[in-house]
Order: C-alpha cells, then sequence, then structure tokens
C-alpha cells in the first residue's frame, strides 16, 4: 500500500517536473497551536520529510503560543498560512461561517472517499450546512484511567470494571493509608477542562448514555437537568470525599495538569506511590517525567473508564482538526498527503524522536506501526469506536464558547473549591450563560 | 495689498495642509513602497544592512525636504509653520495608527458579536453586570492603587537615600533597574521560582512553599523538610502535622492562613484582612518588581537637579530630615511625580503579559487588558471586546486631565 | 558645623537600601542558578537546598546553554532582531525630538490640544489596534469613498513593523522628551532665535545636544520594549520562520516537552537578556543625567 502511494506521488511529482516543475521548492505554511520545537510540532514538521523529498514542496510548520490572536491578524493582513491546525472543530465551523476558510471540495478532496477514511461523524464536527471544511487529523482517547499494574498486583488491587468498585478500591486505598486519585485541573487559560471531561464521560454512562449526553451538549435539555446535577454529584464524590485526591480538594485547583501524574511515579519512604489511579487522556504520557516514559505501556498503563448506570461502549475522545486558507497546486498537494494513510507515518515511527503520543483519525491505517505498544493499543481502540460510531467527541469543545470554553470551566472550578454545596449554583450558572 | 495678504492666507493653509498631511503621507508612502521593492529585489543577506540603512536615515529626508517647502512661505507664516512642520508627522501618525483603531474600537463597542448589528448599550450593560467582569474591574483599581503607589514610593526612597552615598549608588540603582530589561514573559518565569506549587510529595521548588513546608515536625516527631536528602534518606513533608504546600496564585483571600481560619464575618477588621485577595497582590509585585526601576531613575535625575545649596541651607538652620523632604525636595520633583504617575498608570492598564502567562485571569485575578484579549481572540466577540478597551480608555482620563492642568502651569511660566 | 554624622550615613538609611536592593536580587539567584543545573537536578532538589548543601557544585552544566546556543537558524533571528530593533528605535525617537521641540519652543495655533491629543494616544490599547493596522497595511484605507491609503501590502517586511513600532512608541517619547526640552534653558534658545538661525538649525545645533540625555534614555527604553516583543513582530511579519525574531525564536525552543521545560526556559530568559542588558548598561551614564531633566525646572 505505501509502496503504491509513494509510485503515485513519484508519478504526480514527474508530472509536475514535465508541467516545467512548477511546484518544485513552492512553499506552504502550517499553522497550529501546538509549539514548533514541542514534541507533536516536530513530530508533525518530520512527516512531512518524505513528501518533501518526492515532491519538492516545502511544508513548515509553524506553532504559536499565541496561534489565536496571530491567525486572526494573519488573515487580515492578507498573508493567511495556507493551512492552520485547530485544537477544536468548533473554531473551524466558526471561521467557515466568517468566510475565512475553503471548503475541502474546492481543494480537490474527494468528499466520498474522506468520510470513509475518517468516518462520517468525524467529517461532521468540520461541516457548516453540510459543506465539509475541516479536516480530521488527530484523536485522542480520553475515556481510559492510568494505573500502574505492578502496584495493583503487589497489594491485590482488581482493575475496577464499575464505578461502585472504582470508589470501593478508593475506600480501601484510604483505609490502607494511601491516597487513590491523582487530580490536578489547573490550565493556563483552560482551568477546568479537566473536570468538563470526568462529566462528558459520566454524562455518557448515566441517565439515558448517548441519548442524553447528546441532548445535553445540544441543549435540548437545560444544564441543570437532574440528569446533569446527578453526574455533577457522582464527580463531587470523587473531588470532595476526604482522602480521595492527592493534596487534598484544594490541590486540585492548583495543581498544573501536566504535574498531576507525577505523585504515581514517586514512592514515599514505605515505597507506597503518591496516587493509583489518574483519569486523563491518551497524550499525557508526554508531560511524564523523563524516567516514566520509558515505562510506557510496562510501567504504567491504563484500563477503560468503569462502567455505570448505563452500560456502554461509548468513548470519549477530542482531537484537532485542519483547514485550508489559500488555495494554490501546492497547498493541494499537499492536502491531498494529508488525508492519506501515509501522512501518520512519519508521527507514528517516531521520526522525529519526540515521542509524540498523537494517533491519526484515519481509520485505515496500520496501528501496528505506533512506536509505543500503548499508542497503538488506543489507536486501536480509537478506530474501533469510530468505526462502530460509537466514538463521541469532547461535548465543551462543540458548546458554544462562551459555555465551552467559559462558564462550564468557570463553574467547574469553582465546584472543586467550593464543594458539593456548590452543585446547583454551578449548573444554574452555567445554564444562564448559554447564549 | 488685501488681495495679496489673502492669497498669503491661503498659501499659508495650504502650506500647513502639505506639512499637517500631504508631506507625512508621502514620505509614509514613498518609504512603504521603497522598501517592499527593495525586499522583493535583494538578496536577504543584503536585505538586513539595508534595512538597518534605510530604515534608519530615510525619515530625516522628511523633515529637510519640509523645510525646504517652508522657506519659500512669506516671513509672517513661516512660524506658525515650522509649527505645522514639527509636529505634523507625529500627529499625522498618531491619528493614522491610534486614533482610527481608537474610532474604530468605540464604533464596534455599540455593535453585535462580530460587529454586524447594532446593540446599543449592551455591551456597557453587560461590562457592568457580568461577575467576572465586576471582579475584573475591582482588580484593575487595586492594580491601579497599589502598583502605582508601591512603584512611586520604592522608587522614590531608592533615588534619594543612594544619591547621597558616597559608593555603591551605581550598583544600587543596577540591581533596581535591572528587571527593566526582562520583558514580562521573563519576569513571570523567574518568579514561577518563588510563587510555584507542585502535588505532593514533589519537591516544592517554588521559594514560598519551600518555606512553608520545611521546619515544624510531624506527629512521629519526625522533620518536616523538603525532600532534602540527609545521609541517604530522603525526607519530605508528607508527615501528617506538617504544612501542606498551597497553590499561592490560586488563593482567593487569606483564609488557608492559620491567622485567618476562624473569622467571623462581625469583625471588621479581621475580616477586611482575611478578604484580601492575594493572588492579585502576589501578581502586582511582579510589576512593581519590574517598573520600579524606571521610577528610581527619573527620581534620580529630578533629585540631583535640586541646587544643594536649598536643601543644605534647610539643614544648617535645624530643619528636620521630613520637614526638608516635603517642603524642599517634593515640590521641585511634583512635575517629575506626575510623569511617572502618568507612564505607570498607564503600563498598569495595559499590563498583560504578566496575568496572561501565570493565570489568564483565573481565580479571580483578571485585567481588563487580559479580558479583551480574550473576549477578541478566544469568543470572537468584538464588541464586548472593544467596550473593555473603552473602559480601558476611561479610565486614563484622570491622568489626562492632570497632565493638562500641569501643560497649563507649565504655559504659564 | 558640627552634625557629624549626615542623615544619610545613619545606619537605618543603609538598611533600607541594602534590604530592598536584596529583595529585588532574590528572584534573580533562583533564575539563573536553575539555568545552570541540570534539568533533572532543578525539578528534585530546591535551588536553596542545593546550595546549602553544597551539592550544586556538582550539578553545574552548560548543556542548557548550549542546547538552545546551537539551535539551528538562531544568528538568523538575531539579524532579523536587529532589522526591526534599530529603525524601530530611530524612526520614533526623530518624529518624537521634533515634536517635543515645537511643544517648547514654537507658538503655533491648536499646540495645547494637540499636545492633549498625544497623551490620549498613549493609552490605546496595542492589542485593539493591531488588526485595523495590519489591514491598513495590506488592504490601504478608504475614508468616504475616497482612497487615503492605497493598498500597500507591505505586511511581511521590515517596513511594517517599523511603522507599528513608531505608532506604539510615539506618544511615550512625545511626551517625556517634551518635558526634556522644557527644561531646557529657554534663554538660549531665544538668543539663537534672535540671531537669526532657523528653526531646523537650533534644532540640531541646540536642542538635540542639549537633550541627547534624555534622547538616550528613551532609546534604551523604546530599544528594550522593542527588543523584548514578539507580538508585534510576529503578526506584522508574519509567522514564517525566515522572519522570526530571536525573542520569539528562544521562546519556541524552551517550550521543549510541553511546560516542564525549566532549564531551558531559565537558560532562555538569561539569553535573550544578555542584548538588554548590554544597551542598558552602555547607555547607563545618560540614565544619571537623563530624562528628565525636563520635570527639574521646578
Amino acid at each position: 500500500m505505501k509502496k503504491s502511494i509513494i509510485g503515485l506521488l513519484l508519478i504526480l511529482s514527474m508530472l509536475a517536473v514535465a508541467c516545467g516543475n512548477s511546484l518544485e521548492g513552492q512553499e506552504v505554511i502550517y499553522f497550529g497551536a501546538p509549539a514548533t520545537d514541542g514534541p507533536d510540532g516536530q513530530a508533525i514538521q518530520a512527516t512531512f520529510r518524505d513528501f518533501t523529498e518526492e515532491t519538492g514542496i516545502i511544508v513548515t510548520y509553524v506553532g504559536s503560543e499565541n496561534f489565536e490572536s496571530e491567525l486572526l491578524a494573519q488573515i487580515e493582513a492578507g498573508n493567511p498560512p495556507n493551512i492552520a491546525l485547530w485544537p477544536q472543530p468548533g473554531t473551524v465551523r466558526a471561521q467557515a461561517r466568517a468566510g475565512n476558510i475553503i471548503p475541502l471540495e474546492d481543494v480537490g478532496v474527494d468528499l466520498d472517499e474522506y468520510r470513509s477514511n475518517f468516518s462520517s461523524y468525524l467529517v461532521g464536527l468540520g461541516e457548516v450546512d453540510g459543506v465539509p471544511y475541516g479536516g480530521a487529523q488527530a484523536v485522542n482517547l480520553k475515556s481510559i484511567v492510568w494505573y500502574q499494574p505492578a502496584e495493583f498486583e503487589k497489594r491485590g488491587y482488581a482493575v475496577p470494571e464499575t464505578w461502585d468498585e472504582m470508589i470501593a478500591l478508593a475506600d480501601q486505598i484510604v483505609a490502607e493509608g494511601m491516597t487513590p486519585f491523582c487530580f490536578g485541573m489547573y490550565s493556563n487559560g483552560a482551568t477546568g477542562w479537566l473536570a468538563t471531561d470526568w462529566m462528558e464521560d459520566i454524562m455518557l454512562r448515566t441517565g439515558n448514555g448517548v441519548d442524553s449526553y447528546d441532548a445535553w451538549v445540544n441543549h435540548e435539555i437545560p444544564f441543570n437537568d437532574p440528569i446533569v446535577k446527578t453526574a455533577a454529584t457522582y464527580l463531587s464524590q470523587i473531588m470532595h470525599t476526604d482522602g480521595y485526591v492527592v493534596g487534598g480538594t484544594d490541590a486540585i485547583v492548583s495543581t498544573f495538569f501536566g504535574n498531576a501524574q507525577d505523585p504515581m511515579f514517586e514512592r514515599d519512604s514505605n515505597g507506597n506511590p503518591g496516587c493509583f489511579m489518574h483519569r486523563q487522556a491518551s497524550f499525557i504520557p508526554g508531560f511524564w517525567p523523563e524516567e516514566a516514559k520509558a515505562g510506557l505501556g510496562t510501567e504504567t498503563t491504563f484500563f477503560a473508564f468503569p462502567q455505570m448506570d448505563v452500560v456502554s461502549d461509548t468513548v470519549l475522545g477530542a482531537g484537532d482538526m485542519w483547514a485550508v486558507l489559500v488555495n494554490d497546486e501546492a497547498t493541494q498537494a499537499v492536502v491531498d498527503f494529508m488525508l492519506s494513510e501515509d501522512y501518520w507515518t512519519g508521527v507514528a515511527e517516531n521520526w522525529s524522536g519526540s515521542s509524540s503520543t498523537r494517533i491519526t483519525a484515519h481509520t485505515g491505517f496500520d496501528t501496528s506501526k505506533y512506536w509505543s505498544p500503548v499508542v497503538a493499543q488506543q489507536a486501536e481502540f480509537l478506530k474501533a469506536a469510530l468505526q462502530a460510531n460509537v466514538f463521541r467527541f469532547d461535548g465543551s469543545d462543540n458548546m458554544p464558547t462562551e459555555v465551552g470554553s467559559g462558564s462550564f470551566w468557570v463553574e467547574m472550578t469553582e465546584l472543586a473549591t467550593q464543594g458539593p454545596g456548590y452543585i446547583d449554583t454551578a449548573l444554574d450558572n452555567i445554564e444562564k450563560s448559554w447564549p | 495689498m488685501s488681495v495679496l495678504s489673502d492669497n498669503n492666507k491661503l498659501l499659508a493653509t495650504g502650506l500647513r495642509i502639505i506639512a499637517f498631511a500631504l508631506f507625512p503621507l508621502l514620505w509614509f508612502l514613498f518609504q512603504a513602497i521603497l522598501f517592499r521593492e527593495i525586499s522583493k529585489a535583494i538578496p536577504r543577506s543584503l536585505l538586513i544592512f539595508l534595512a538597518i540603512a534605510v530604515g534608519s536615515t530615510f525619515i530625516f529626508l522628511l523633515y529637510i525636504g519640509m523645510n525646504k517647502i517652508i522657506s519659500y512661505a512669506p516671513k509672517q507664516y513661516q512660524e506658525g509653520l515650522y509649527g505645522a512642520m514639527f509636529v505634523g508627522p507625529a500627529i499625522f501618525l498618531l491619528g493614522l495608527f491610534l486614533f482610527y483603531p481608537a474610532i474604530r474600537t468605540i464604533y464596534l463597542s455599540f455593535r453585535d458579536k462580530y460587529g454586524d448589528f447594532s446593540v446599543g448599550f449592551e455591551n456597557y450593560i453587560w461590562a457592568f453586570s457580568n461577575d467576572l467582569m465586576k471582579i475584573t474591574i475591582r482588580n484593575q483599581f487595586i492594580w491601579l492603587l497599589g502598583v502605582v503607589s508601591l512603584v512611586i514610593l520604592i522608587g522614590l526612597i531608592v533615588a534619594y537615600i543612594s544619591d547621597k552615598l558616597q559608593k555603591g549608588e551605581a550598583f544600587f540603582k543596577s540591581v533596581i533597574f535591572m528587571p527593566m530589561a526582562i520583558s514580562g514573559v521573563g519576569s513571570s518565569a523567574i518568579f514561577k521560582f518563588i510563587y510555584e506549587y507542585r502535588p505532593p510529595p514533589l519537591t516544592q521548588i517554588g521559594f514560598l512553599n519551600g518555606l512553608r513546608v520545611t521546619g515544624g515536625q510531624d506527629i512521629d516527631g519526625n522533620d518536616c523538610k523538603n525532600n532534602v536528602i540527609e545521609n541517604g534518606n530522603k525526607i519530605g513533608y508528607t508527615g501528617e502535622g506538617c504544612t501542606e504546600p498551597i497553590g499561592w496564585l490560586q488563593q482567593r483571600d487569606l483564609t488557608k492562613f492559620k491567622a485567618f481560619e476562624n473569622v467571623s464575618e462581625v469583625d471588621t477588621l479581621q475580616s477586611f484582612f482575611s478578604n484580601l485577595p492575594l493572588n492579585t497582590i502576589l501578581l502586582m509585585i511582579i510589576m512593581v518588581w519590574m517598573y520600579t526601576g524606571f521610577a528610581m531613575i527619573v527620581f534620580s535625575a529630578a533629585i540631583k537637579a535640586i541646587p544643594s545649596e536649598i536643601t543644605e541651607a534647610g539643614r544648617i538652620d535645624g530643619a528636620s530630615e521630613a520637614r526638608i523632604f516635603l517642603s524642599v525636595v517634593m515640590p521641585y520633583i511634583k512635575s517629575t511625580i506626575v510623569v511617572v504617575a502618568t507612564y505607570i498608570t498607564v503600563t498598569v492598564l495595559k499590563a498583560y503579559d504578566i496575568v496572561f502567562v501565570t493565570t489568564r485571569g483565573d481565580f479571580e485575578t483578571n485585567l481588563l487588558a487580559v479580558k479583551m484579549m480574550d473576549e477578541f481572540s478566544k469568543f470572537l466577540h468584538f464588541g464586548r471586546a472593544s467596550t473593555v478597551a473603552i473602559l480601558i480608555f476611561i479610565s486614563v482620563i484622570p491622568i489626562i486631565v492632570l497632565n493638562a492642568l500641569r501643560n497649563r502651569e507649565d504655559t504659564k511660566i | 558645623m558640627n552634625y557629624s554624622q549626615k542623615w544619610y550615613d545613619k545606619p537605618i538609611s543603609k538598611i533600607i537600601l541594602v534590604t530592598i536592593s536584596l529583595t529585588w536580587m532574590f528572584p534573580y539567584i533562583g533564575f539563573l542558578l536553575s539555568s545552570f543545573r541540570e534539568p533533572d537536578a532543578v525539578k528534585r532538589v530546591a535551588w536553596w537546598n542545593s546550595l546549602f548543601s553544597g551539592e550544586l557544585m556538582n550539578e553545574l552544566t552548560m548543556s542548557n546553554y548550549s542546547e538552545i546556543l546551537f539551535a539551528e537558524n538562531l544568528s538568523r533571528s538575531f539579524f532579523n532582531s536587529f532589522a526591526v530593533v534599530i529603525p524601530s528605535t530611530i524612526i520614533p525617537i526623530t518624529i518624537a525630538a521634533f515634536a517635543a521641540y515645537a511643544f517648547a519652543f514654537i507658538d503655533f495655533r491648536g499646540k495645547e490640544l494637540a499636545f492633549l491629543f498625544v497623551i490620549a494616544m498613549m493609552i490605546v490599547p496595542l492589542q485593539m489596534s493591531l488588526i485595523p493596522l495590519v489591514s491598513l497595511m495590506n488592504r490601504g484605507a478608504i475614508l468616504f469613498g475616497i482612497t487615503v491609503i492605497p493598498e500597500l501590502k507591505i505586511t511581511g517586511t521590515f517596513v511594517s513593523v517599523w511603522f507599528a513600532h513608531t505608532g506604539f512608541g510615539l506618544p511615550l517619547a512625545t511626551f517625556l522628551l517634551r518635558d526634556f526640552m522644557m527644561g531646557l534653558p529657554k534663554s538660549v534658545i531665544e538668543s539663537a532665535k534672535i540671531d537669526g538661525a532657523s528653526h531646523l538649525t537650533t534644532f540640531y545645533r541646540l536642542a538635540l545636544p542639549l537633550s541627547i540625555a534624555g534622547i538616550a534614555a528613551f532609546a534604551t527604553f523604546q530599544f528594550l520594549w522593542v527588543y523584548n516583543d514578539f507580538l508585534v513582530a510576529n503578526v506584522f511579519l508574519g509567522i514564517n520562520p525566515r522572519n522570526q525574531v530571536i525573542t520569539s525564536h528562544v521562546a519556541q525552543l524552551t517550550v521543549g516537552n510541553y511546560g516542564e521545560a525549566w532549564h531551558l526556559r531559565t537558560a532562555g530568559a538569561v539569553i535573550s537578556m544578555i542584548v538588554p542588558l548590554i544597551v542598558f548598561f552602555s547607555l547607563q551614564r545618560f540614565f544619571i543625567r537623563g530624562l528628565i531633566g525636563g520635570a527639574v525646572k521646578g
């Protein structure tokens, strides 16, 4: 398969040579939020290596902390990047409505093929009035809990399969003088998203399962509906039960989410880890300390988020989406490549050496290519979920930004600090802020 | 005769327009287009040097050219024309680069999210009724009050004392000034080593938490230490009875501290202190640290210019030091204080990067400039963003009035 | 005279001064030390503990610095920075100096109003004017159907950054330099006028040399500000790495492994501080008299 694509590309590039070599040396700028020199930025840059060799098109990935405001300015300045990568599909739709991006069809994308490769659910996230604008790139897996099997075995703990089992295990750990959960949700400018992730996972498994989840995200039921309140109560059980989280309730909002798991890798004087379970998305190993990274999949691995009232195989995830801002031949060639299976090979095989744990949204991708067995395992999980249409995208990303990146985050942060008595106020406030 | 003078007047008006608008405009366009073409034509390595050369010298052509034109004008109008020639380019560029955006901002503040429809005062109502906005406005007041007064006070003290030192003056001044050389982002990174919180049992690498967890003993009688290795054993702070670290930038009040744990609402003075927004104060400290150097340098120059006979005379008369400072030094540097206060006020109102990189406004630490950017690039609500910008603008009116009054005084002298 | 001990020799003054200086120095120390420590050590042991236990000596390394200094294209970014900073300092100062001279020594109609306008413009938030400015420099401006500024398409070239920084720096520069020139002896300027010198001659023969201290002082401020900025540079020069300025480049390099690259962040900040400090120390002698004479006339 790979060979045939390379062959195709070779023919294409020879055609290009025949046509006066028009694409050779052309520059395509790919702009996104992940830092250029961060692990993901390096991996994305590296994956264009062969493409550039074959076509002569120079793809430059640029990442910036001020992605949002710089992109707005670049659009206004009339020299937008050829392709931009947004962390949330909702923003792609907003930009499409603002008329800043070009429909995929106009860039020469075969939409049927695109839908069948990436699942029509994902493609639909980047659609406005049925016209696809966004190209799916990577997805991650959120319905997982990280743990260390050896520490579990040593103490005779079983991996919990239901919420009640997880709570029972947590109580047991507390009774034995240790701390069950790592929980940190501080994130500069986005504090609160960890709690909204928890809420979404719980919502998928309570009330009417996926149905009430979808209704909730689309605001067909109010935010202070009893179903949502039940979910918030479950979350509050984790956050506010004495001894459940590292550092106590106060520490939740103070702990940087990228540091949150570190206590799991530390041992106290009795040889006990700082915590046993950490519910966090599949990209988190990027934040682990160097020594811990080596044990990815062996010392530290994950189990699926436990089952609750509604038995469900739905998988919660999130992902980024790119869109085209400049329509020229070189960009079209790049887009073609980015929608092919080959695009992710460089990231999966870790060409850059930066160990990115991003997983492609392409369902035809050979998951055995991933450099780490854990990533491959997650990729399998995601692929199956996408194919079976049981994948649900992070709900807060699909709510209006005023809620999804505004009041939902703020009120969840407030809930973490104020305790269970605040649940009603929090939900009422979010409901009020819905535009 | 009168026809001639009318003609002259016309000529003068024409020349004034040329000086105020046409000439700066032509200069602006010419430099822009010239350099754009140069950029296309010249290899990159040369471009840098050419850029420095062209960019640094071209501006002088503007004034030489204008001077030439004015020399043709009738004598009696030349004074006024020179005024236009000297001030014109500044006014023109400010009008183009700042006034025009400001007007557009005012317009947008009465429009909806994307600026498509008029919404009357809706954005302003939002600005004063939204809870997060109320806190933002409160914080901005605290910052203005705290930063401006602390910067002036400390700057004045250091300038006044160090000026009289026999030696070491340059050293002290350099120490205080150095933070000016660091960007807001850099300074905030530096202060992370003071405010950082990490979940236990990790080592506290922030100084405040390091202090907090060190000292005391847990219930088993072991010392609490910040993961220090002694005789091959790591001594931590997780034992029961040790003080827990706290997230300093998440503390909206002082209730996490023993002294304020059980403050009742009735006890007004104590409850006032227990409600102090600790995180906002800690962030303000970063700014004070950065800008005191500016105030010190300016005050120091002003104090140096006071004729020493005057203060010495006061001393020989036996006036107390406080009296000399208040009645001799202060009047001399009053105007300097206005300059510094103006600059710091403007800087505080624009302060953006400190909060942006530390808390980004969470935990009730937001400032107007950060809020404006969030509304603008995160929520894409141009109407609200513009309204916040207008609030920033309004906050500076008192300082403009102050300067206007001072300006009157100056002109009288 | 027998007040043998002057007030400023009293220990209390010195204690105040030393306390303030130590407080000011404290943040640097941890920061500077950390930039020379091994990445792992920074996270494992607090810097003061490492310093007191003497372990610090075994942890010292230059690798944080070399990781940044030997990055690809760093020198290109340095040159870009100079191409941005030097004109962006000279242009606003020149324009401001002329305007300040007029505010101080020339009588013309609307002077007070013009001056208030300058002060008012100080507060226009930079972030708010970025977008209109970018659009101005790209598409020009049309007022009431008349093209005032034609389509320029200069975004992405250095000249657009110079203009932007000129706009943002001009109000403060004019404000400070006017204050300075007001403090120059009026009699000197008057006598030049009586001798028949034109304003331009008076300006560059008298006013400019006399206020060189104030100009140098503001030059330093403007230099520091422009050099440390990368928002304006990124917006106007575009995101193409070819146009990157040094501070932006260093910021990119120090991101490292997500938010946790303490060792790179510290070293990166120290590296980007070097140029501003050189400028500051070489212009320092101007500061001592500088800025500000103006306010001194009493």
